[in-house]
Protein backbone atom coordinates (compact mmCIF):
# COMPACT_ATOMS: atom_id res chain seq x y z
CA UNK A 1 0.00 0.00 0.00
CA UNK A 2 1.27 3.24 -0.76
CA UNK A 3 1.59 6.02 1.38
CA UNK A 4 -1.12 8.10 -0.49
CA UNK A 5 -3.60 5.07 -0.13
CA UNK A 6 -2.90 4.23 3.36
CA UNK A 7 -2.90 7.87 4.58
CA UNK A 8 -6.45 8.36 2.16
CA UNK A 9 -8.13 5.46 4.08
CA UNK A 10 -6.87 6.77 7.43
CA UNK A 11 -8.23 9.90 6.89
CA UNK A 12 -11.52 8.19 5.19
CA UNK A 13 -12.00 6.21 8.57
CA UNK A 14 -11.80 9.52 10.77
CA UNK A 15 -14.16 11.54 8.78
CA UNK A 16 -16.67 8.50 9.05
CA UNK A 17 -15.92 7.47 13.28
CA UNK A 18 -18.36 8.09 15.21
CA UNK A 19 -15.40 9.59 17.54
CA UNK A 20 -13.58 12.27 16.58
CA UNK A 21 -9.44 11.15 15.77
CA UNK A 22 -6.83 13.08 14.02
CA UNK A 23 -4.96 10.80 11.91
CA UNK A 24 -0.94 11.93 11.88
CA UNK A 25 -0.44 13.34 8.95
CA UNK A 26 -2.66 16.24 9.77
CA UNK A 27 -1.29 19.37 11.56
CA UNK A 28 -3.08 22.35 12.61
CA UNK A 29 -1.52 25.64 12.77
CA UNK A 30 -1.85 29.14 14.33
CA UNK A 31 -5.56 29.99 12.63
CA UNK A 32 -6.72 26.41 13.60
CA UNK A 33 -5.60 23.10 15.17
CA UNK A 34 -5.88 19.48 13.02
CA UNK A 35 -9.13 18.53 14.78
CA UNK A 36 -11.32 21.90 14.03
CA UNK A 37 -9.85 21.12 10.17
CA UNK A 38 -11.06 17.56 10.35
CA UNK A 39 -14.10 18.65 12.10
CA UNK A 40 -15.66 20.20 8.54
CA UNK A 41 -15.19 17.44 6.73
CA UNK A 42 -17.16 14.68 9.41
CA UNK A 43 -19.68 17.28 9.38
CA UNK A 44 -20.29 17.98 6.09
CA UNK A 45 -20.53 13.92 5.37
CA UNK A 46 -23.02 13.71 8.13
CA UNK A 47 -25.11 16.52 6.78
CA UNK A 48 -24.46 15.73 3.40
CA UNK A 49 -25.67 12.13 3.85
CA UNK A 50 -29.10 13.00 5.76
CA UNK A 51 -29.64 15.52 3.34
CA UNK A 52 -29.62 13.13 0.32
CA UNK A 53 -31.59 10.89 2.48
CA UNK A 54 -34.48 12.66 3.60
CA UNK A 55 -35.21 13.66 0.08
CA UNK A 56 -35.55 10.31 -1.29
CA UNK A 57 -37.57 9.06 1.77
CA UNK A 58 -40.69 11.21 2.17
CA UNK A 59 -43.16 7.82 2.96
CA UNK A 60 -40.30 6.97 5.50
CA UNK A 61 -39.68 10.58 6.87
CA UNK A 62 -43.79 10.65 7.72
CA UNK A 63 -43.77 6.94 9.33
CA UNK A 64 -40.59 7.46 11.55
CA UNK A 65 -41.54 10.83 12.48
CA UNK A 66 -38.73 12.54 14.69
CA UNK A 67 -36.85 9.00 14.68
CA UNK A 68 -36.25 10.30 11.12
CA UNK A 69 -32.58 11.55 11.29
CA UNK A 70 -31.52 8.78 14.12
CA UNK A 71 -32.95 6.20 11.36
CA UNK A 72 -30.69 8.31 8.84
CA UNK A 73 -27.59 8.29 10.48
CA UNK A 74 -27.80 4.70 11.66
CA UNK A 75 -28.27 3.44 8.22
CA UNK A 76 -25.52 5.82 6.97
CA UNK A 77 -23.14 4.19 9.62
CA UNK A 78 -23.99 0.55 8.38
CA UNK A 79 -24.29 1.13 5.16
CA UNK A 80 -21.36 3.75 3.67
CA UNK A 81 -22.22 5.24 0.18
CA UNK A 82 -20.76 3.28 -2.76
CA UNK A 83 -22.57 4.90 -5.61
CA UNK A 84 -20.94 8.10 -7.69
CA UNK A 85 -24.63 9.72 -7.32
CA UNK A 86 -25.47 9.78 -3.82
CA UNK A 87 -28.97 10.03 -4.73
CA UNK A 88 -28.49 6.16 -4.92
CA UNK A 89 -27.06 5.87 -1.47
CA UNK A 90 -30.67 5.19 -0.37
CA UNK A 91 -30.77 1.60 -2.28
CA UNK A 92 -30.09 -0.61 0.60
CA UNK A 93 -32.43 1.22 3.06
CA UNK A 94 -35.61 -1.29 3.12
CA UNK A 95 -33.24 -4.09 3.49
CA UNK A 96 -31.17 -2.21 5.87
CA UNK A 97 -34.84 -1.61 7.86
CA UNK A 98 -35.51 -5.54 7.52
CA UNK A 99 -32.44 -6.64 9.74
CA UNK A 100 -31.46 -3.67 11.97
CA UNK A 101 -33.19 -3.37 15.18
CA UNK A 102 -35.13 -1.68 16.25
CA UNK A 103 -37.07 -1.19 13.02
CA UNK A 104 -37.43 -4.85 12.03
CA UNK A 105 -39.66 -4.78 14.27
CA UNK A 106 -41.69 -2.26 12.66
CA UNK A 107 -42.21 -3.87 9.50
CA UNK A 108 -44.45 -0.94 7.99
CA UNK A 109 -40.82 0.42 7.85
CA UNK A 110 -39.14 -1.20 5.03
CA UNK A 111 -42.56 -1.09 3.52
CA UNK A 112 -42.44 2.66 2.99
CA UNK A 113 -38.88 2.49 2.13
CA UNK A 114 -39.29 0.16 -0.03
CA UNK A 115 -42.32 1.76 -1.74
CA UNK A 116 -39.93 5.76 -2.07
CA UNK A 117 -37.43 3.92 -2.98
CA UNK A 118 -39.72 2.06 -6.20
CA UNK A 119 -40.83 5.87 -7.24
CA UNK A 120 -37.21 7.56 -6.89
CA UNK A 121 -35.81 4.35 -9.27
CA UNK A 122 -38.73 4.91 -11.82
CA UNK A 123 -38.18 8.33 -12.15
CA UNK A 124 -35.38 8.24 -14.22
CA UNK A 125 -35.82 4.74 -15.47
CA UNK A 126 -35.10 4.16 -19.13
CA UNK A 127 -37.35 5.57 -21.23
CA UNK A 128 -40.11 2.70 -22.67
CA UNK A 129 -42.76 3.17 -25.10
CA UNK A 130 -46.35 2.58 -24.21
CA UNK A 131 -49.15 1.52 -26.95
CA UNK A 132 -52.66 3.59 -27.14
CA UNK A 133 -55.86 2.50 -27.83
CA UNK A 134 -55.62 2.74 -31.41
CA UNK A 135 -53.01 -0.14 -31.40
CA UNK A 136 -55.27 -2.61 -29.32
CA UNK A 137 -58.42 -1.57 -32.33
CA UNK A 138 -56.08 -2.68 -34.65
CA UNK A 139 -55.54 -6.15 -33.53
CA UNK A 140 -57.20 -8.55 -36.03
CA UNK A 141 -59.88 -10.98 -33.94
CA UNK A 142 -57.71 -14.13 -34.81
CA UNK A 143 -54.81 -12.94 -32.93
CA UNK A 144 -56.14 -12.37 -30.04
CA UNK A 145 -55.23 -15.53 -28.74
CA UNK A 146 -51.92 -15.69 -29.21
CA UNK A 147 -51.48 -12.50 -28.05
CA UNK A 148 -48.85 -11.05 -25.39
CA UNK A 149 -49.59 -7.78 -23.94
CA UNK A 150 -45.47 -6.56 -22.77
CA UNK A 151 -45.90 -4.22 -19.96
CA UNK A 152 -43.30 -1.70 -19.32
CA UNK A 153 -39.66 -3.14 -17.98
CA UNK A 154 -39.39 -0.51 -15.30
CA UNK A 155 -42.87 -1.49 -13.69
CA UNK A 156 -42.23 -2.35 -10.07
CA UNK A 157 -44.44 -4.83 -7.77
CA UNK A 158 -44.14 -4.17 -3.96
CA UNK A 159 -46.80 -6.68 -1.66
CA UNK A 160 -47.69 -4.39 1.43
CA UNK A 161 -49.35 -5.41 4.51
CA UNK A 162 -49.36 -1.71 5.75
CA UNK A 163 -50.91 1.72 3.79
CA UNK A 164 -47.65 3.36 3.63
CA UNK A 165 -48.55 4.33 0.04
CA UNK A 166 -51.07 6.84 2.01
CA UNK A 167 -48.15 8.05 4.24
CA UNK A 168 -46.21 9.00 0.89
CA UNK A 169 -49.49 10.57 -1.01
CA UNK A 170 -50.27 12.22 2.41
CA UNK A 171 -46.60 13.53 1.97
CA UNK A 172 -46.36 14.89 -1.51
CA UNK A 173 -49.03 16.53 -1.68
CA UNK A 174 -48.44 18.05 2.37
CA UNK A 175 -51.65 16.30 3.56
CA UNK A 176 -51.93 15.66 7.92
CA UNK A 177 -49.81 12.07 8.78
CA UNK A 178 -52.95 9.56 8.17
CA UNK A 179 -52.90 6.41 10.91
CA UNK A 180 -50.95 3.58 9.87
CA UNK A 181 -53.02 0.62 9.43
CA UNK A 182 -52.11 -3.31 8.69
CA UNK A 183 -53.68 -5.94 7.58
CA UNK A 184 -52.88 -9.81 7.90
CA UNK A 185 -52.81 -10.43 3.54
CA UNK A 186 -50.80 -8.14 1.78
CA UNK A 187 -52.14 -5.70 -0.88
CA UNK A 188 -50.27 -5.80 -4.33
CA UNK A 189 -49.05 -2.22 -5.58
CA UNK A 190 -47.73 -1.45 -8.37
CA UNK A 191 -45.12 1.83 -9.52
CA UNK A 192 -44.45 2.99 -12.76
CA UNK A 193 -44.02 5.74 -15.16
CA UNK A 194 -46.61 6.76 -17.67
CA UNK A 195 -44.62 8.96 -19.65
CA UNK A 196 -42.86 11.27 -17.59
CA UNK A 197 -44.92 11.23 -14.74
CA UNK A 198 -44.71 8.11 -11.95
CA UNK A 199 -47.58 6.72 -10.57
CA UNK A 200 -48.44 4.18 -8.61
CA UNK A 201 -51.55 1.99 -7.27
CA UNK A 202 -52.94 -0.77 -5.30
CA UNK A 203 -54.85 -3.88 -7.54
CA UNK A 204 -57.88 -6.30 -6.21
CA UNK A 205 -56.70 -10.12 -6.80
CA UNK A 206 -58.01 -10.27 -9.98
CA UNK A 207 -56.16 -7.65 -12.03
CA UNK A 208 -53.11 -8.34 -9.68
CA UNK A 209 -53.48 -11.94 -11.42
CA UNK A 210 -53.75 -10.96 -14.85
CA UNK A 211 -51.26 -8.43 -15.15
CA UNK A 212 -48.64 -10.59 -13.37
CA UNK A 213 -49.72 -13.32 -15.91
CA UNK A 214 -49.13 -10.52 -18.81
CA UNK A 215 -45.67 -10.11 -17.56
CA UNK A 216 -45.03 -13.26 -17.46
CA UNK A 217 -45.45 -13.78 -21.03
CA UNK A 218 -48.60 -15.48 -20.50
CA UNK A 219 -50.56 -15.22 -23.91
CA UNK A 220 -54.07 -13.68 -24.23
CA UNK A 221 -55.97 -16.97 -24.34
CA UNK A 222 -54.64 -17.33 -20.78
CA UNK A 223 -55.58 -13.91 -19.69
CA UNK A 224 -59.33 -15.37 -20.19
CA UNK A 225 -58.95 -18.59 -18.44
CA UNK A 226 -57.23 -16.27 -14.95
CA UNK A 227 -60.25 -13.51 -15.38
CA UNK A 228 -62.96 -16.48 -15.68
CA UNK A 229 -61.49 -17.88 -12.13
CA UNK A 230 -61.86 -14.77 -10.49
CA UNK A 231 -65.12 -12.91 -12.64
CA UNK A 232 -69.01 -13.99 -12.05
CA UNK A 233 -69.99 -16.60 -14.70
CA UNK A 234 -70.90 -14.58 -18.00
CA UNK A 235 -68.66 -11.20 -16.99
CA UNK A 236 -64.67 -12.23 -17.61
CA UNK A 237 -64.21 -11.20 -20.75
CA UNK A 238 -66.34 -8.08 -20.42
CA UNK A 239 -64.11 -7.51 -17.08
CA UNK A 240 -60.89 -8.00 -18.68
CA UNK A 241 -62.00 -5.99 -21.87
CA UNK A 242 -62.13 -3.02 -19.06
CA UNK A 243 -59.03 -3.36 -17.51
CA UNK A 244 -57.04 -3.63 -20.43
CA UNK A 245 -58.02 -0.28 -21.75
CA UNK A 246 -57.72 1.01 -18.46
CA UNK A 247 -53.83 -0.58 -18.90
CA UNK A 248 -53.81 1.16 -22.08
CA UNK A 249 -54.74 4.36 -20.85
CA UNK A 250 -52.58 4.31 -17.53
CA UNK A 251 -49.45 3.37 -19.93
CA UNK A 252 -48.98 0.19 -18.38
CA UNK A 253 -48.72 -1.88 -21.74
CA UNK A 254 -45.39 -1.32 -23.34
CA UNK A 255 -45.72 -3.80 -26.35
CA UNK A 256 -48.20 -6.11 -28.11
CA UNK A 257 -46.36 -9.34 -28.98
CA UNK A 258 -48.10 -11.62 -31.57
CA UNK A 259 -48.23 -15.48 -30.82
CA UNK A 260 -46.80 -17.33 -33.45
CA UNK A 261 -48.94 -18.90 -36.18
CA UNK B 1 -3.58 5.84 -27.05
CA UNK B 2 -6.56 6.86 -28.55
CA UNK B 3 -6.59 10.72 -30.08
CA UNK B 4 -7.10 13.85 -27.50
CA UNK B 5 -8.95 16.99 -28.72
CA UNK B 6 -6.30 19.34 -28.16
CA UNK B 7 -7.97 22.35 -29.33
CA UNK B 8 -8.73 25.07 -27.03
CA UNK B 9 -12.93 25.61 -26.11
CA UNK B 10 -14.10 28.58 -26.94
CA UNK B 11 -14.87 31.14 -24.71
CA UNK B 12 -18.45 31.34 -23.73
CA UNK B 13 -18.88 34.47 -21.79
CA UNK B 14 -20.91 34.42 -18.65
CA UNK B 15 -23.18 31.56 -17.16
CA UNK B 16 -24.91 29.63 -14.38
CA UNK B 17 -24.73 26.66 -12.79
CA UNK B 18 -28.34 24.59 -13.77
CA UNK B 19 -30.30 23.78 -10.60
CA UNK B 20 -33.98 22.54 -10.71
CA UNK B 21 -34.98 25.52 -9.00
CA UNK B 22 -34.73 27.62 -12.15
CA UNK B 23 -35.58 25.25 -14.60
CA UNK B 24 -38.73 26.63 -16.27
CA UNK B 25 -37.53 30.13 -15.47
CA UNK B 26 -34.16 29.76 -17.16
CA UNK B 27 -35.86 28.59 -20.76
CA UNK B 28 -38.72 31.51 -19.83
CA UNK B 29 -36.27 34.00 -19.17
CA UNK B 30 -33.03 33.38 -20.95
CA UNK B 31 -31.65 36.76 -21.05
CA UNK B 32 -28.59 37.59 -19.64
CA UNK B 33 -27.12 33.48 -19.23
CA UNK B 34 -24.53 33.22 -21.97
CA UNK B 35 -24.10 29.23 -20.97
CA UNK B 36 -25.13 26.80 -18.34
CA UNK B 37 -22.88 24.26 -16.21
CA UNK B 38 -24.72 21.12 -15.55
CA UNK B 39 -23.44 18.67 -12.33
CA UNK B 40 -22.71 15.61 -14.75
CA UNK B 41 -23.61 12.97 -11.83
CA UNK B 42 -27.60 14.59 -12.01
CA UNK B 43 -27.94 13.60 -15.86
CA UNK B 44 -25.69 10.10 -15.73
CA UNK B 45 -29.35 8.27 -15.75
CA UNK B 46 -30.95 6.06 -17.87
CA UNK B 47 -34.13 8.25 -19.28
CA UNK B 48 -37.05 10.49 -17.63
CA UNK B 49 -37.60 13.93 -17.12
CA UNK B 50 -33.69 14.30 -15.69
CA UNK B 51 -32.79 14.41 -19.37
CA UNK B 52 -35.58 15.32 -21.34
CA UNK B 53 -34.80 19.13 -19.24
CA UNK B 54 -31.61 18.26 -20.39
CA UNK B 55 -32.56 18.34 -24.26
CA UNK B 56 -34.62 21.82 -23.77
CA UNK B 57 -31.98 23.08 -22.08
CA UNK B 58 -29.17 21.93 -24.80
CA UNK B 59 -31.58 23.65 -27.38
CA UNK B 60 -31.11 27.03 -25.91
CA UNK B 61 -27.75 27.29 -24.33
CA UNK B 62 -24.16 25.97 -24.66
CA UNK B 63 -23.62 23.17 -21.78
CA UNK B 64 -20.52 22.35 -20.44
CA UNK B 65 -20.11 19.15 -17.76
CA UNK B 66 -18.95 19.56 -14.41
CA UNK B 67 -18.63 16.33 -12.22
CA UNK B 68 -18.11 15.79 -8.60
CA UNK B 69 -17.14 11.87 -8.66
CA UNK B 70 -14.34 11.48 -10.89
CA UNK B 71 -11.97 11.31 -8.04
CA UNK B 72 -8.99 11.86 -9.98
CA UNK B 73 -6.73 11.94 -6.87
CA UNK B 74 -8.43 8.75 -5.23
CA UNK B 75 -5.68 5.27 -4.93
CA UNK B 76 -9.07 2.93 -5.97
CA UNK B 77 -8.67 2.47 -9.69
CA UNK B 78 -10.51 4.61 -11.80
CA UNK B 79 -13.96 3.66 -12.27
CA UNK B 80 -14.77 1.99 -15.39
CA UNK B 81 -18.82 2.20 -15.15
CA UNK B 82 -18.30 5.85 -14.22
CA UNK B 83 -16.33 6.92 -17.28
CA UNK B 84 -18.70 5.15 -19.56
CA UNK B 85 -21.36 7.04 -18.44
CA UNK B 86 -19.64 9.84 -18.43
CA UNK B 87 -18.34 9.45 -22.07
CA UNK B 88 -22.41 8.44 -23.17
CA UNK B 89 -23.41 11.63 -21.94
CA UNK B 90 -20.44 13.66 -23.15
CA UNK B 91 -21.36 12.28 -26.70
CA UNK B 92 -24.92 13.04 -26.19
CA UNK B 93 -24.61 16.70 -25.44
CA UNK B 94 -21.95 17.30 -26.94
CA UNK B 95 -20.55 19.88 -23.31
CA UNK B 96 -17.90 22.96 -24.98
CA UNK B 97 -15.95 20.92 -22.18
CA UNK B 98 -15.96 18.29 -19.24
CA UNK B 99 -14.29 19.47 -15.53
CA UNK B 100 -14.20 17.58 -12.24
CA UNK B 101 -12.39 18.51 -9.13
CA UNK B 102 -8.47 18.11 -8.42
CA UNK B 103 -9.54 15.94 -4.90
CA UNK B 104 -10.16 12.91 -4.23
CA UNK B 105 -13.59 11.28 -2.71
CA UNK B 106 -12.98 8.22 -1.12
CA UNK B 107 -11.38 4.67 -1.18
CA UNK B 108 -11.59 1.09 -1.02
CA UNK B 109 -14.96 1.48 -2.65
CA UNK B 110 -16.60 3.91 -0.69
CA UNK B 111 -17.83 7.03 -1.52
CA UNK B 112 -17.73 10.31 0.91
CA UNK B 113 -19.63 12.85 -1.52
CA UNK B 114 -16.82 15.18 -0.19
CA UNK B 115 -14.16 16.38 -2.56
CA UNK B 116 -11.39 15.68 -0.46
CA UNK B 117 -8.01 17.63 -0.67
CA UNK B 118 -4.69 15.72 -1.43
CA UNK B 119 -1.21 16.26 0.45
CA UNK B 120 0.65 18.68 -2.25
CA UNK B 121 3.62 15.74 -2.72
CA UNK B 122 5.60 14.30 -5.33
CA UNK B 123 3.80 11.10 -5.08
CA UNK B 124 0.56 12.86 -5.27
CA UNK B 125 1.50 14.17 -8.34
CA UNK B 126 2.75 11.26 -10.13
CA UNK B 127 -0.24 9.51 -9.11
CA UNK B 128 -2.93 12.36 -10.45
CA UNK B 129 -0.88 13.49 -13.49
CA UNK B 130 -1.00 9.17 -14.59
CA UNK B 131 -4.73 9.07 -13.57
CA UNK B 132 -5.61 12.60 -15.96
CA UNK B 133 -3.87 11.00 -19.11
CA UNK B 134 -5.66 7.90 -18.13
CA UNK B 135 -9.32 9.99 -18.20
CA UNK B 136 -8.25 12.02 -20.99
CA UNK B 137 -7.14 9.30 -23.40
CA UNK B 138 -10.67 7.57 -22.60
CA UNK B 139 -12.76 10.57 -23.17
CA UNK B 140 -10.78 11.35 -26.09
CA UNK B 141 -10.59 15.04 -24.74
CA UNK B 142 -8.46 17.24 -22.19
CA UNK B 143 -10.69 17.55 -19.31
CA UNK B 144 -10.54 20.46 -17.02
CA UNK B 145 -9.64 20.63 -12.99
CA UNK B 146 -11.19 22.60 -10.17
CA UNK B 147 -9.02 23.59 -7.26
CA UNK B 148 -11.16 22.81 -3.98
CA UNK B 149 -11.20 24.68 -0.72
CA UNK B 150 -9.23 22.97 1.38
CA UNK B 151 -9.73 22.89 5.06
CA UNK B 152 -6.53 20.20 6.01
CA UNK B 153 -3.03 21.12 6.61
CA UNK B 154 -0.85 17.80 5.58
CA UNK B 155 2.86 17.01 8.06
CA UNK B 156 4.79 15.89 4.07
CA UNK B 157 3.26 18.55 2.05
CA UNK B 158 6.10 19.59 -0.45
CA UNK B 159 5.00 21.86 -2.58
CA UNK B 160 2.22 24.96 -2.64
CA UNK B 161 -1.32 24.15 -3.90
CA UNK B 162 -0.82 26.06 -6.89
CA UNK B 163 2.80 24.83 -7.78
CA UNK B 164 0.93 21.36 -7.20
CA UNK B 165 -2.19 22.66 -9.68
CA UNK B 166 0.28 24.32 -12.19
CA UNK B 167 2.28 21.09 -12.45
CA UNK B 168 -0.92 18.99 -12.60
CA UNK B 169 -1.65 21.07 -15.83
CA UNK B 170 1.39 20.85 -17.25
CA UNK B 171 1.88 17.37 -16.87
CA UNK B 172 -0.78 16.27 -17.77
CA UNK B 173 -1.69 18.51 -20.66
CA UNK B 174 -4.67 19.39 -18.75
CA UNK B 175 -6.97 22.82 -18.32
CA UNK B 176 -8.02 24.47 -14.97
CA UNK B 177 -11.02 25.47 -13.59
CA UNK B 178 -10.18 28.35 -11.50
CA UNK B 179 -12.22 28.90 -8.18
CA UNK B 180 -12.24 32.25 -7.32
CA UNK B 181 -13.72 31.87 -3.94
CA UNK B 182 -11.67 28.43 -3.40
CA UNK B 183 -8.79 30.32 -3.90
CA UNK B 184 -9.76 32.78 -1.69
CA UNK B 185 -11.24 30.70 1.10
CA UNK B 186 -8.07 28.03 1.08
CA UNK B 187 -5.75 31.71 1.46
CA UNK B 188 -7.45 32.82 4.51
CA UNK B 189 -8.03 29.10 5.86
CA UNK B 190 -3.79 28.70 5.39
CA UNK B 191 -2.77 31.87 5.71
CA UNK B 192 -1.17 32.50 1.95
CA UNK B 193 -1.54 35.58 -0.35
CA UNK B 194 -4.17 34.54 -2.80
CA UNK B 195 -2.29 36.93 -5.53
CA UNK B 196 0.81 34.73 -4.99
CA UNK B 197 -1.83 31.89 -5.89
CA UNK B 198 -3.06 33.37 -9.17
CA UNK B 199 0.43 34.37 -10.13
CA UNK B 200 1.46 30.69 -9.89
CA UNK B 201 -1.05 29.34 -11.95
CA UNK B 202 -0.20 29.35 -15.92
CA UNK B 203 -2.50 31.45 -17.75
CA UNK B 204 -2.77 29.98 -20.88
CA UNK B 205 -4.29 26.65 -18.99
CA UNK B 206 -6.86 28.43 -17.30
CA UNK B 207 -10.45 27.91 -19.22
CA UNK B 208 -13.00 28.76 -16.50
CA UNK B 209 -13.75 30.68 -13.52
CA UNK B 210 -16.61 30.05 -10.45
CA UNK B 211 -17.67 32.39 -8.34
CA UNK B 212 -19.45 31.50 -5.26
CA UNK B 213 -19.86 32.78 -1.57
CA UNK B 214 -18.58 31.21 1.75
CA UNK B 215 -19.75 31.84 5.61
CA UNK B 216 -17.11 32.23 8.42
CA UNK B 217 -17.05 29.16 10.54
CA UNK B 218 -15.85 29.18 13.86
CA UNK B 219 -12.39 29.45 12.83
CA UNK B 220 -12.38 29.05 9.24
CA UNK B 221 -13.87 30.09 6.37
CA UNK B 222 -16.78 27.38 5.07
CA UNK B 223 -17.02 27.08 1.40
CA UNK B 224 -20.89 26.97 1.40
CA UNK B 225 -21.99 28.35 -1.89
CA UNK B 226 -24.73 29.53 -0.11
CA UNK B 227 -24.59 33.35 -0.05
CA UNK B 228 -24.22 36.13 -3.18
CA UNK B 229 -20.37 36.71 -4.16
CA UNK B 230 -18.90 38.25 -1.52
CA UNK B 231 -16.14 41.70 -1.99
CA UNK B 232 -13.02 40.27 -1.14
CA UNK B 233 -13.65 37.52 -4.10
CA UNK B 234 -14.93 40.00 -6.49
CA UNK B 235 -11.93 41.90 -5.47
CA UNK B 236 -10.16 38.56 -6.47
CA UNK B 237 -12.00 38.26 -9.65
CA UNK B 238 -10.66 41.52 -10.73
CA UNK B 239 -7.52 40.28 -10.44
CA UNK B 240 -7.56 37.51 -11.65
CA UNK B 241 -9.46 38.67 -14.87
CA UNK B 242 -6.54 41.24 -15.65
CA UNK B 243 -4.06 38.18 -15.53
CA UNK B 244 -5.97 35.33 -17.49
CA UNK B 245 -8.37 37.74 -19.81
CA UNK B 246 -11.19 36.54 -20.99
CA UNK B 247 -11.97 33.31 -19.34
CA UNK B 248 -15.79 32.27 -19.36
CA UNK B 249 -16.79 33.09 -15.64
CA UNK B 250 -20.06 31.31 -13.95
CA UNK B 251 -21.95 32.32 -10.62
CA UNK B 252 -22.48 28.59 -8.60
CA UNK B 253 -25.08 28.76 -5.96
CA UNK B 254 -26.06 25.47 -4.30
CA UNK B 255 -28.00 26.10 -1.49
CA UNK B 256 -29.96 28.83 -0.20
CA UNK B 257 -31.06 29.53 -3.89
CA UNK B 258 -32.44 33.37 -4.43
CA UNK B 259 -34.72 33.97 -7.86
CA UNK B 260 -32.82 33.62 -11.01
CA UNK B 261 -32.91 37.13 -11.51
CA UNK B 262 -30.74 37.45 -8.69
CA UNK B 263 -28.41 35.51 -10.14
CA UNK B 264 -28.59 37.19 -13.07
CA UNK B 265 -28.19 40.46 -11.60
CA UNK B 266 -24.85 38.46 -10.09
CA UNK B 267 -23.87 37.99 -12.99
CA UNK B 268 -24.41 41.06 -14.91
CA UNK B 269 -21.74 42.35 -11.59
CA UNK B 270 -19.55 40.09 -13.66
CA UNK B 271 -20.19 41.30 -16.37
CA UNK B 272 -19.47 44.85 -15.68
CA UNK B 273 -16.55 44.43 -13.86
CA UNK B 274 -14.97 41.99 -16.31
CA UNK B 275 -15.96 43.62 -19.48
CA UNK B 276 -14.01 47.41 -19.27
CA UNK B 277 -11.23 45.53 -18.10
CA UNK B 278 -10.62 43.02 -21.19
CA UNK B 279 -11.41 46.01 -23.48
CA UNK B 280 -8.93 48.45 -22.35
CA UNK B 281 -6.52 44.93 -22.33
CA UNK B 282 -7.25 44.65 -26.24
Amino acid sequence: MSSLQSMQLRLQQAVMAAAASSPPELVGDGIADAKTRLAIYRHGYRARLREALAGEFPALASLAGRRFPSLLDRYAEACPSEHYNLRWHGAGMAAFLRYALPWRERPAFAEAAELDWAISTCFDAADEPAIDAEALAAIAPDAWAGLRLAPPQHLQWLALHSNVDAFRSAADSAASRPHLRRRAQPRQLIVWRQGLTVRYRALEPMESALLAAAARGEPFATLCEIAAGHAPPGQAVARLAVLLRGWVDAGLIGALQPGET
Amino acid sequence: MSHIDNDRPPYLGYGLGLRVEHYQELLDHPHGVDWLEIVSENYMVPGGLPLVWLERFRARFPLVMHGVSLSIGGTDPLDDGYLARLDALARRIEPAWVSDHLCWTGVQGVNLHDLMPLPYTEEALDHVVARVRQVQDRLRRRILLENVSSYLRFADAQLEEWEFLAAVAERADCLLLLDINNVYVSARNHGFDPLRYLDGVPVQRVQQFHLAGHEQGEALLVDTHDAPVPSPVWALYEAAVRRFGAVSTMIERDDHMPPLRELVAELDDARRLAEPLLRAAA
